[in-house]
């Protein structure tokens, strides 16, 4: 296993998509970042005041969007293989492919607590200076803040295995990429909408990859969207978990029965 | 002690079916190490099916195929069984060659060495930090070979290798293979689908056809099917007719397009022997055999066409 790691660990840095993909992420959670303590207290503003723990949790917290960047780096780590056929080298050096799908989901959490690492780092060197230029103090300890950093590293490290195990289930990169994309964005952005009418799809909702992302940083549950009804953090993270794990079990099992071009 | 084994590829009743297409048919044989066999037949045949399933790349619909008397998912080090070259584009285009050869090297448990002295071994090293992207054709086969080494295997299955190489290439794959087989006693199973590509290389063939076993055996078995017949000609072929009525056994003689006969059954001295006793001038006599090609499309049902 630590052979296939080590392999795994060369193919992801041998390539450029590591680094680009990271630098995706951190403009992403910049821009958001900024977005937030740029707009707050502007007259059409909802948003409470720089001094509650409730808005600094929120903008600690819209780092979280660096998952967009870890599904994505998952999914594309995964189906590479199948894309250059660098799946006929790997399976002929390992044929047993339920160890080399294992080596890539403990790849791709090692790449995705890269990314989370690296997305904290980002919004807490804004935030703080943005603050102290304020005058405003940041409260870390009494208003979880803490917390609220180790919710983005988990959101965006689980993320990047739920990647990784879609990969193994839809091998065309193209589909898997823009399916994964669409479901977040489309498909759950209209579960939500209709569980506020049904109440029984509300309790399905709250089961989601995307709501249980959202149950991790409570991020929409702070802006006091009260329809939401959200997972507890650690719950949430191991639903999102789980939904990895069942992607990439599903692909196995997939996997090991076809013929690998 | 099942590495002690020799390295011998057996195909036993593999079947193959994709929907309602059969690719391959209760298809048997054997590779035998220390040899070069040629995996024949034309595009389309099963032949990449077949290896895909000896390397445990595809499963068979029916029967199994072994290498050193296991399955290729059980051999304990397949990196040091076996090398394969598939189709050569197995390759990331942003990772360079030597990067490339460091990953396997890494799920093989080699040293990092292997990817140096694989790339000096098919001329690579010049290449070595530049991304596969910008490879030619020629340069790809290279490198699919060079992964093949890496483990330094026993056994070497080669689908198509000579595909993209300049015939600088081909006559250097040529004395490469036959230099494993001979020298090192290796087990090499090469397809193609041209024979004459092959001819000079192998020691044994296995032919293919939809799919189906034609023909397995050595190249001397095959060369000694090629039909024999002596061409001859003649100013005077009514009497040269005549005079090859007298040949014993009887002969069959046809006409062939440019004038000449065509004797099958005798040797050209026996025939120039018939003339001369009936007092027949020849203006041509030579002997004929059927050339490996035409044997091999014969085989193989292409000539018909």
């Amino acid at each position: 296993m630590i052979a296939l790691l080590r392999a795994e660990w060369r193919k992801l840095f041998s390539t450029r998509l590591w680094w680009g993909m990271l630098l995706g992420a951190v403009a992403f959670t910049a821009l958001s970042v900024v977005a937030q303590l740029a707009t707050n207290g502007l007259p059409r503003s909802d948003a409470p005041p720089l001094q509650t723990g409730v808005e600094q949790r929120a903008i600690l917290a819209s780092a979280s969007t660096g998952y967009i960047f870890a599904l994505v780096v998952g999914i594309i780590f995964m189906t590479t293989e199948f894309r250059h056929f660098t799946s006929r080298p790997t399976f002929l050096t390992e044929p047993r492919r339920g160890r080399v799908i294992t080596a890539k989901l403990v790849m791709g959490a090692g790449l995705g607590i890269l990314y989370g690492l690296v997305c904290s780092a980002v919004a807490s060197a804004i935030t703080i200076p943005w603050y102290s230029a304020k005058g405003i103090t940041m409260d870390w300890g009494g208003n979880d803040l803490f917390w609220v950093l180790l919710a983005v590293l988990a959101v965006i490290a689980i993320y990047a295995v739920v990647g990784v195990g879609i990969g193994v289930l839809i091998r065309n990169q193209i589909s898997a990429v823009i399916g994964a994309l669409v479901y977040l964005f489309i498909v759950e952005s209209i579960i939500r909408g209709l569980s506020a009418l049904w109440t029984w799809l509300a309790d399905i909702d709250k089961f989601l990859p995307g709501s249980a992302a959202a149950a991790v940083t409570q991020i929409d549950a702070g802006r006091g969207d009260s329809s939401v009804t959200l997972l507890a953090p650690w719950g949430g993270a191991l639903v999102l978990g789980a939904w990895g794990l069942f992607f990439a079990l599903v692909g196995w099992a997939v996997l090991v029965q076809r013929d690998v071009a | 002690m099942m590495e002690t084994q020799p390295a011998r590829i057996v195909a036993n009743h593999l079947s193959k079916t994709f929907g309602r297409l059969r690719a391959v048919s209760d298809l048997s044989f054997t590779v035998e190490p220390g040899s070069v066999t040629g995996f024949l037949g034309p595009n389309g045949a099963g032949k990449t099916t077949t290896l895909r399933m000896i390397l445990g790349l595809a499963r068979p619909s029916d029967g199994d195929a072994t290498i050193a008397g296991r399955h290729y998912v059980d051999l304990s080090d397949p990196a040091r069984m076996v090398g394969a070259v598939l189709e050569a584009n197995s390759f990331h285009p942003g990772r360079t060659a030597r990067n490339h050869l460091l990953i396997y090297c890494a799920a093989a448990c080699l040293p990092d060495t292997r990817a140096d002295e694989v790339l000096a071994q098919v001329n690579l090293t010049g290449a070595a930090r530049s991304r596969t992207g910008g490879f030619s054709l020629g340069m790809r086969q290279r490198l699919a070979l060079a992964t093949a080494l890496l483990g330094d295997p026993r056994v070497l299955v080669l689908d198509e290798p000579a595909n993209g190489l300049d015939p600088e290439g081909i006559s250097w794959l040529r004395g490469f293979l036959r230099h494993m087989a001979d020298a090192e006693g290796r087990t090499v199973l090469v397809s193609s689908h041209v024979l004459s590509e092959v001819e000079q290389t192998v020691d044994r063939v296995v032919i293919l056809s939809k799919g189906r076993l034609i023909r397995e055996g050595s190249l001397d078995e095959l060369h000694a099917e090629g039909t024999a017949w002596a061409a001859v000609s003649s100013p005077d072929t009514a009497g040269l007719r005549t005079a090859l009525a007298t040949i014993e056994p009887v002969v069959t003689v046809t006409d062939e397009p440019d004038g000449t006969l065509r004797i099958v059954g005798a040797t050209a001295a026996a025939v120039g022997h018939a003339a001369w006793a009936h007092n027949v001038e020849l203006h041509q006599l030579t002997s004929e055999r059927a050339s490996l090609e035409e044997l091999f499309l014969k085989l193989t049902g292409e000539g018909e066409a």
